[in-house]
């Protein structure tokens, strides 16, 4: 099979992938969602175990050309045919999907889900006739449309409606430069911004999820849109938009969520941040939050469209001295200092809040009080994280002159790690092998003895047998 | 050198002093060699004749907790050959003897290389094999046709996705579609119930194995509670109360206008299948504690928790590192786990394993055979940790825990057991001062799913075979057989009985598996166990590095590693440096097509319809109940009480969705990583 070129997409297509619903198998799609990237298309991917609402929630709130599926637990007929139903009910017709499962579908199911309007059903015959690249052209090509947007006259109703598939059609229409179609959104009046940076793997998306969470929990009825950025690949012009798979919170209908790509380089923003942001103000969200892409210089760029902004990093920045270079101490509202659990957590808390002070000229305030949070987000219910939310509901109150009331409260009481393995035991395996080798060193040690110790009793009964033979003799 | 030099010092020496100064240094050496052996050494040295003619006798007698067990060492062949039990070494040299006794010795001891007792059962063959389909009245039917005219009952239960991942029943078309599809659906004690109708759970001869993970702690409630109801029930026909209970229940369903819950097939028969005698049905809708004096139900409790047998997954670390049926964050997953095996120690469940630590989804996910020796015991040792830090005791522990592993085709498959049984004991017993019991690793095997291949199915009978012998060698404690037709289907009676019949030929049929320990003593296989040890313990010291188990997985160092090995040998398989018969090589004039199956054999609408209606009337009849049980076990989380313990009540009350539910609340979701 000759290795085939990867196909040229004439608009930037987005193509949402997920694992069916109860449905772990994630190899395949992890596999399909990197050549989808690498072909040039934004990939928002789901990971496994998804809901059809909660995919097809996520396809229209993006405004994505098509859904790539795996499914190999069964019930996949259903599963694809309920998914065309629920798209098709809200509209969404053009959105295509494409779906695989191996042997687990049968041909005469392929046959079925075609005819139900799935798009094209990969089966493992396809797989060795296409190939891989062959199957991800196939698919990408057929996804290479502008998604339409519907009753242009009519769009700026439905977005003050807060009709996910209009919100997401106007962003859209930003992002391609037909900001005629929104014109509308210019003046509306702005709703509260709060921007979340950091550096990656310092767990933004996790923690957005929990404040999302706490949100919901914590203001009943109100609403919240989030809009997360994430780095285009220079090479290909695709991108991996990962954050939705680490939030839980999201499928709520109080909830609108979109993923940018930056579509341009070292860049922490989209261009078109801004436009979203008044397009959701005009649809009239309660909150905002804008989560950018942390590639270091370019992080204070985040200002520029928040009211309150707040920087995550984790302990593991290295000497203090490193914390003078970071730009968004100097700027952010709000530190969260997550992966508290690391090592060095309090020394670490303390630095930050020294250079926090320190660029601030705060000196004559007790370190305390300079805004850093320790936070696990990873853990259930961390109390740090509870103080977190209520410290960025102060802030966006004070800055916006918001009502808003929380019961949430500050609390002293700081982010502790519910150990699994205690600190002092994390070298248990090295401490077993040390252990096991010391016992097989032993058992050569006493074998070589055991030896030796027959070969002298040999040789002693070899003498002594000698010594009564000669006696014999004589 | 060193002959020269003595004839040299006795040079002057008449021949007789000579011989005798000779003999004095040597005698003097040998003290001194002797004081350097430490006593468990002298201890097997002195004790080796004698060990030696244990197995040469005509009996082999020894104790399994206070009972004498009597073993014939010798069966005879056809042509009269007298074929050993145990064949042992003919050593005479101390240090081979040492050595042998040290890191093999006979099954049944120290450190159990061979083996963790030191016969097999006589009763009991390992064949223990995994059903699950449609509801549960189909899948009791499927069990009762396996385990017809077996003298043991070993049962092993696949449940379907939506169990899997802690949810019922729904029209919803993402679930329907899923219901009673490759495996069977529980949503509740009911299910349960009928699930393992006709089986007595309390037997000695029954064991139980259930693969579940996630909602591992609800469905083990539910067995517990139809393991206790079964008691209760034999304590109602025993006592001649049956008429008097039935009518009792009668009229608990009639006062509230609900029905009374039946045991039903898909096509509306309630026919018990053949060897089903309707054991576990009498207090369906019910549990005990409702129709029997509360002393007599805490007596059926009791008697039912300590002598139910079986095993239920419930490894946790593995699903995150291997096979995602992760529904709540790992550690409260793990959380949970441990509130299992505190249960367990103060309720004395003996017989039945808290955790099976698998290997078999991480081979299945692609990982080689070392890697899933090396994360699967890296895991066990993290449960152990884990307990030890919650205060429990290791021998109180340490027995519940039992392994799992794939057997593949590979080399290192022939030692697996071997490898794993003796690195577990050295640690248990050096590390951690744990006693025998607690140094003996049980484990199961399943052959290897993903050997089996969709060109030429008939080819794969011939690897389980060979998979099987392997596994059997090495003494397995359990196997199953997967059927020929599993990579393109769901089994068929048909062929679930040749893969049966598999492990019945090696068992049965084939004369050296009438010793017990016919790999012992190869060159190849002793040298496959020192160089497969020292692969994990260098896998162990990565791990270590990473900040142990827990800290890799942040880093989803595991997760990379079996992709990696998985895209290595999908690599060799592509190129044909792999050789695999019948699918790259030796293929058959019509190129061997991959087969595609006429039909698969999925659940039917009346069984999905009747698995929603009953689900939905277990929420119905659960009302005021379950949501006092719901409240009880949301509080018991917060308050960090035992989960379990409140499980146990909510699980008579609620169904799998409702706890599951419930828990989310107080616990969190699983969040995926990528």
């Amino acid at each position: 099979m000759q290795a085939q070129a990867p196909y040229t997409p004439s608009t930037m297509i987005r193509v949402v992938t997920a694992a069916s619903l109860f449905d772990g198998h994630d190899a395949a799609i992890n596999v399909m969602r990197r050549i989808i990237q690498s072909t040039g298309c934004e990939v928002i991917h789901l990971g496994h175990n998804r809901s059809v609402r909660e995919v097809v929630d996520c396809a229209i709130q993006e405004d994505a050309q098509a859904i790539a599926m795996t499914s190999y637990q069964g019930g996949h007929v259903e599963y694809l045919t309920y998914m065309r139903q629920l798209l098709d009910e809200q509209g969404a017709e053009h959105i295509r999907i494409f779906a695989g499962g191996g042997g687990t579908i049968l041909p005469s199911e392929i046959d079925q889900l075609h005819a139900a309007g799935i798009t094209r059903v990969y089966s493992p015959d396809d797989g060795r006739a296409m190939g891989l690249q062959g199957m991800i052209n196939d698919l990408v090509t057929k996804s290479d449309f502008i998604p339409p947007v519907d009753a242009p006259e009519l769009l700026a109703d439905r977005v003050k409606m807060r009709d996910p598939r209009a919100i997401a059609q106007a962003i859209s229409c930003a992002e391609r430069g037909r900001k005629d179609l929104v014109a509308f959104a210019v003046g509306a009046e702005r709703r509260p911004v709060l921007g979340i940076t950091g550096t990656g793997g310092a767990g933004k998306s996790s923690l957005t999820d929990e404040i999302v969470r706490r949100f919901l929990l914590d203001q009943p009825g109100r609403t919240i849109a989030v809009i997360s950025v994430d780095p285009s690949k220079r090479k290909t012009g695709g991108a991996l938009l990962g954050d939705r798979i680490r939030m839980n919170a999201v499928s709520n209908e109080r909830v609108y969520m979109r993923s940018f790509a930056t579509r341009e380089a070292n860049v922490a923003l989209n261009p078109h941040v801004a436009d979203a942001i008044r397009i959701l103000s005009y649809a009239n969200y309660d909150l905002i939050i804008v989560e950018t892409a942390g590639i270091g210089q370019s992080d204070s760029q985040i200002m520029e469209v928040c009211d309150v902004s707040m920087y995550v990093m984790t302990p593991e920045f290295g000497a203090a001295t490193q914390l003078e270079k970071i730009d968004m101490i100097d700027y952010a509202d709000l530190i969260a200092l997550n992966k508290f659990d690391k090592r060095g957590a309090l020394d670490a808390i303390r630095d930050v809040r020294k250079q926090y002070q320190r660029s601030r000229q705060r000196f004559a305030e007790p370190l305390d009080n300079m805004p850093v949070h320790g936070t696990i987000a990873s853990q259930f219910n961390d109390p740090g994280t509870n103080t977190l939310y209520r410290s960025i509901i102060d802030a966006l109150k004070q800055r916006c002159s918001l009502d808003w009331e929380s019961s949430f409260s500050v609390s002293d009481e700081m982010s502790e790690k519910i150990y699994i393995i205690p600190p002092d035991r994390t070298r248990y395996l090295a401490e077993l092998v040390e252990e096991n080798t010391r016992y097989d060193a032993r058992v050569e040690k006493q074998s070589d003895i055991a030896r030796r110790l027959w070969q002298v009793n040999g040789t002693i009964a070899q003498l002594e047998e000698l010594r009564s033979a000669e006696r014999r003799r004589k | 050198m060193d002959i020269e030099k003595s004839t040299t010092v006795t040079a002057d020496l008449a021949p007789a002093d000579a011989q005798k100064l000779a003999i004095d240094t040597l005698r003097t050496t040998a003290t001194d060699l002797e004081a350097q052996l430490d006593a468990d050494v002298r201890h097997l040295l002195k004790t080796w004749e004698e060990k030696k003619a244990q197995y040469r006798g005509e009996h082999y007698t020894y104790t399994v907790r206070g009972r004498e067990i009597k073993v014939e060492n010798f069966t005879e062949s056809l042509s009269h050959t007298r074929i050993p039990k145990v064949a042992l070494p003919n050593f005479k040299d101390w240090g081979e003897i040492v050595r042998w006794c040290m890191q093999e010795n006979v099954p049944g001891e120290f450190p159990f290389t061979a083996g963790v007792y030191p016969f097999k059962r006589t009763n009991e063959d390992p064949t223990r094999m995994f059903a699950g389909e449609g509801g549960p009245e189909r899948t009791n039917k499927r069990f009762h046709y396996l385990s017809k005219n077996m003298p043991a009952a070993r049962l092993s239960t696949a449940f379907d996705s939506v169990t899997l991942y802690g949810e019922d029943p729904d029209h919803r078309p993402d679930i329907y579609g899923k219901i009673g599809n490759s495996g069977v659906s529980i949503a509740s004690l009911d299910d349960a119930k009928k699930l393992y109708s006709g089986f007595d759970l309390c037997a000695p001869s029954t064991s139980v194995s259930m693969t579940i993970n996630g909602p591992a702690p609800m469905l083990l409630a539910f067995f517990m509670n139809a393991a206790i109801d079964q008691e209760c029930e034999k304590y109602i026909r025993e006592n001649g109360l049956r008429d008097e209970i039935n009518a009792k229940i009668d009229a608990y369903f009639s006062d509230r206008g609900l029905e009374r819950p039946l045991y039903r097939h898909g096509d509306g028969s309630s026919e018990l299948p053949d060897g089903n005698d309707g054991l576990g049905l009498l207090l369906l809708g019910i549990s005990g504690d409702k129709v029997l004096p509360a002393n007599i139900y805490e007596e059926c409790r009791q008697r039912a928790l300590t002598s139910v047998r079986g095993t239920v997954q419930a490894d946790i670390l593995k699903e995150d590192q291997a096979q995602n049926t992760c529904i709540f964050s790992t550690e409260f997953a793990l959380r949970m786990m441990g509130d299992v095996q505190e249960y367990f120690i103060r309720e004395s469940v003996r017989n039945f394993y808290s955790v099976s630590i698998s290997g078999y989804h991480i081979a299945e996910a692609g990982a080689n055979p070392i890697t899933q020796l090396a994360f699967t015991l890296s895991n066990g040792f993290t449960y152990v940790e884990y307990y030890l830090s919650r205060g429990m005791n290791i021998d109180d522990f340490a027995p519940n825990l039992s392994f799992f592993f794939s057997n593949g085709v590979d080399p290192e498959y022939s030692v697996i057991g071997r490898v794993a049984r003796r690195i577990w004991a050295k640690a248990m017993k050096n590390v951690y001062g744990g006693n025998e019991r607690s140094q003996m690793l049980k484990y199961h095997i399943q052959t290897s799913g993903r050997s089996l291949h969709a060109q030429e199915i008939d080819f794969n009978d011939i690897r389980t075979t060979l998979q099987a012998l392997y596994a059997i060698y090495d003494n397995c404690n359990s196997l199953h057989t997967n059927a020929y037709d599993e990579a393109i289907t769901t089994p068929t009676e048909e062929s679930v009985r040749r893969a049966v019949a598999i492990q019945l030929i090696i068992n049965r049929e084939l004369g050296l598996t009438k010793n017990e320990n016919p790999i012992q003593g190869s060159f190849i296989i002793e040298e496959l166990t020192d160089l497969v040890e020292e692969a994990v313990y260098t896998e162990f010291r990565r791990i270590s590095d990473r900040g142990g188990v827990l800290g890799a997985m942040e880093n989803m160092y595991q997760r990379n590693k079996i992709q990696e090995e998985s895209l290595y040998y999908e690599t060799l398989k592509h190129t044909g440096q792999y050789p695999i018969v019948g699918v790259n090589t030796f293929l058959s004039s019509k190129g061997s097509p991959t087969i595609v199956p006429d039909e698969v054999i999925r659940s039917t609408t009346d069984e999905k319809e009747q698995q929603i209606t009953n689900v939905n009337a277990v929420k119905v009849r659960g009302g005021d109940a379950a949501d006092t049980a719901l409240d009880h076990l949301r509080r018991t989380a917060v308050q960090n009480g035992n989960i379990f313990e409140s499980l146990m009540e909510a699980a008579k009350e609620c169904s799998l969705g409702q706890m599951t539910r419930a828990l989310y609340d107080v616990g969190g979701q699983y969040r995926r990583n990528m």
